[in-house]
């Protein structure tokens, strides 16, 4: 019994907007030829690439369950590498077929269905915010602009923590609060970031030494002004 | 002071793990900003589960599903 494999191919929007079976066929058949069996064939997705490949910014997923005996399997690849239509293939092996392949696959082999027309290429996709973002980008978010936060993130890593502040909170307090309450604030949070300058060293010398490195290099290092405010504790701080 | 760490235990991948490069979403929860796979220290996983991760990442990357770097 030869191996099961499942296997995602992008398939060129051009293509598929011209005939989606076609698109499809054009997988199908090379495995075909190469004595490959198809047990399920769908289009998986459309979606926007996460970068470009061939010069597509979007590409539709096509989701094949075959089978092929090995030894086919190079020719097979030297085929869709030339395939101009196949942007990029994964083949995984896998024990067996999941059911509501099956089923999806057969609901596409009716007669009646349709797939959306692939949109153009430089259309936006509909994608949710990454939910990895942690408080403290958050925190970063509410306290000014993106815009400003990018700007002050490539100075060293002391004073992000202090001017942002600075300069965010008091244009947003102004307005509903007295100017002093704006000045403690940056007051307690300036005493706070000199303390910890003090300890920071003293505990992670090796940490100090690689993120000053970072920031002057990256221009966004939103992860390493990240890391460096964990260590600071700016939270602990605050709330005491 | 202690770094404090983000943490999502996933227990239930212990037992059987099985972690699919089509599922993004979830993927996604353990890249950095930059794209970088987060660490073991941060995303919690054992070793096991940590090199699946890592597998299914650089599957999701291939088919540009997740991005190398940005
Ligand atoms: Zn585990």
């Amino acid at each position: 019994m030869a191996q099961i494999y499942e296997a995602m191919f992008l398939l060129d929007n051009q293509v598929v907007r011209e005939d989606w079976g076609k698109a499809k066929a054009i997988v199908t058949k090379t495995l075909e030829k190469h004595g490959g069996t198809i047990l399920t064939a769908r289009r998986w997705d459309e979606r926007k690439l996460a970068y470009m490949i061939e010069g597509n910014r979007r590409a539709t997923f096509l989701l094949v369950h075959h089978e092929i005996p090995g030894d086919a399997i190079p020719a097979m690849q030297r085929d869709f590498n030339l395939n101009e239509t196949v942007l990029r293939y994964l083949s995984l092996a896998v024990d067996v077929v999941p059911e509501e392949e099956q089923a999806l696959s057969e609901a596409e082999n009716a007669e009646d269905f349709t797939i959306p027309t692939p949109p153009p290429d430089d259309a936006p996709d509909e994608e949710e915010p990454r939910e990895d973002v942690d408080e403290d980008s958050l925190r970063g978010r509410s306290r000014g602009s993106a815009g400003e936060r990018s700007a002050n993130s490539k100075e060293p890593d002391k004073e992000p923590d202090e001017e942002p502040a600075a300069g965010a909170e008091a244009p947003a307090t102004s307005d509903t609060a007295s100017p002093e309450s704006s000045g403690t604030t940056t007051g307690t949070e300036s005493a706070a970031a000199g303390t910890e300058t003090a300890t920071e060293p003293a505990n992670a010398g090796s940490d100090t030494a690689t993120e000053p490195a970072n920031e002057s290099s990256g221009t966004e290092p939103v992860g390493a002004v990240d890391e460096t405010k964990d260590g600071d504790g700016a939270d602990g701080s605050k709330e005491l | 002071m202690a770094r404090r760490i983000i943490r999502i235990i996933a227990s239930k991948h212990c037992d059987d793990p099985v972690i699919n490069y089509k599922d993004i979403t979830y993927l996604g929860k353990f890249l950095t900003p930059q794209g970088q796979i987060l660490s073991r220290r941060r995303s919690g996983f054992c070793t096991q589960c940590q090199r699946q991760l890592k597998k299914a990442i650089k599957q999701a990357r291939h088919v540009a599903l997740l991005p190398f770097v940005g």
